[in-house]
């Protein structure tokens, strides 16, 4: 049996039909839950679980798509850069709540690990959990966290984001719609960005910008922290 | 030919930014520094984003399937998250409300010392 995934095709194969999968039933459903990385995910552990396939075989091809991880990052340098002229045009609102949001979001993790008496381990994994994935797995693992973990907490971002974020603004009351986007971007990622594109093109621009800005301001604030 | 000409430019970038992770002391991983060195090189135009529109287009459409295998690896600290699991639930939560409230009321407080600022010249 070990010849059928003892290929690197096997791996590739599996995940991309798996992704695939959950873009699918995301299409028809509609419903935040059914996020194509939570489906994607989960259908991979359970073939794996159901043929009792070592994660390593499937690693083998698994590590090539985790190898396009660095090209697809740097990428991100393009879309800030073409996002400078609305960057100059709000750039001190921008700075000033990106600043706050990244501070915010690391030092209520920091407290509530403290509360919960996490591990180190545990507290660097989740630390970056607010920025968008690339960089936060990147973060995590350069400073020992496990990467797995801080999948799993960014995934429950994302979904919570997209469905809290509407509720969110209406409960806080915010009625500028930069600052608004900007919030949205601060605390959740791509998923939370298609929510804001939603409410209207500033929100969603403005969310596009805050989750480049505060991944810098993370990155920045992280060499101190950790 | 022109993708293959836009993937040499960031598979390039990558490598670099590989080695300059193994040479600068401080912790920052090759994933920023490619970033980063991405940006600089269009800052400074010695790049321009034709040289890489449709690979950088391609590459970030496509992000969240790359995570993939990265989330299936949940299965090997299974043990780790399910002791840490309430835990992990509500930091996650409650740090997403906090980040959203402090960005907000930030974001606003400044727009208003703006106004503020301009009436009085």
């Amino acid at each position: 049996m070990t010849e059928l995934w003892s290929s690197p095709f096997f791996g590739l194969a599996l995940s991309i039909f798996a992704f695939w999968t959950g873009v699918v039933i995301q299409r028809n459903v509609r419903w935040a839950v059914c996020n194509p990385l939570l489906i994607g995910a989960l259908l991979v552990i359970g073939t794996l679980l159901v043929f009792q396939i070592p994660y390593e075989a499937y690693n083998e091809g698994g590590s090539l798509i985790n190898l396009m991880l660095t090209p697809a990052t740097a990428c991100l340098g393009m879309s800030i850069y073409e996002k400078l002229p609305l960057l100059r045009k709000n750039w001190l609102p921008i700075l000033a709540g990106c600043t706050a949001g990244s501070a915010s979001s690391m030092g209520s993790i920091y407290l509530l690990c403290r509360l919960f008496g996490l591990d180190r381990e545990m507290l660097v994994s989740l630390l970056p959990k607010s920025v968008t994935t690339a960089i936060a797995t990147s973060l995590s693992a350069s400073h020992g966290g496990v990467v797995s973990i801080t999948m799993a907490a960014m995934i429950l971002t994302g979904i919570a984001s997209s469905i809290g974020a509407p509720l969110l603004v209406r409960v806080f009351r915010v009625k500028n719609p930069v600052a608004a986007g900007l919030a949205i971007g601060a605390c959740s990622h791509a998923v939370g960005t298609s929510r804001a594109l939603e409410m209207g093109e500033v929100q969603g621009a403005m969310s596009g910008l805050a989750i480049g800005i505060c991944a810098v301001v993370t990155i920045l604030l992280s060499l101190f922290v950790f | 030919m022109k993708i293959v000409g836009q993937m040499a430019i960031i598979f390039g970038i990558c490598w670099i930014s590989e080695l300059i992770e193994a040479v600068v002391p401080i912790v920052l991983p090759a994933n920023v520094i490619s970033m980063l060195l991405l940006f600089f090189l269009l800052a400074v135009r010695l790049l321009r984003p034709e040289h890489i529109r449709e690979s950088a287009d391609f590459l970030l459409g496509n992000m969240s399937i790359l995570f993939v295998p990265a989330a299936a690896g949940i299965i090997n600290c299974w043990e780790e998250l399910q002791r840490n699991l309430i835990a992990l639930v509500v930091i996650s939560l409650v740090s997403l409300v906090v980040t959203f409230w402090v960005t907000a009321a930030s974001v606003t407080l400044v727009i208003r010392l703006m106004k503020r600022g301009k009436q009085d010249d």
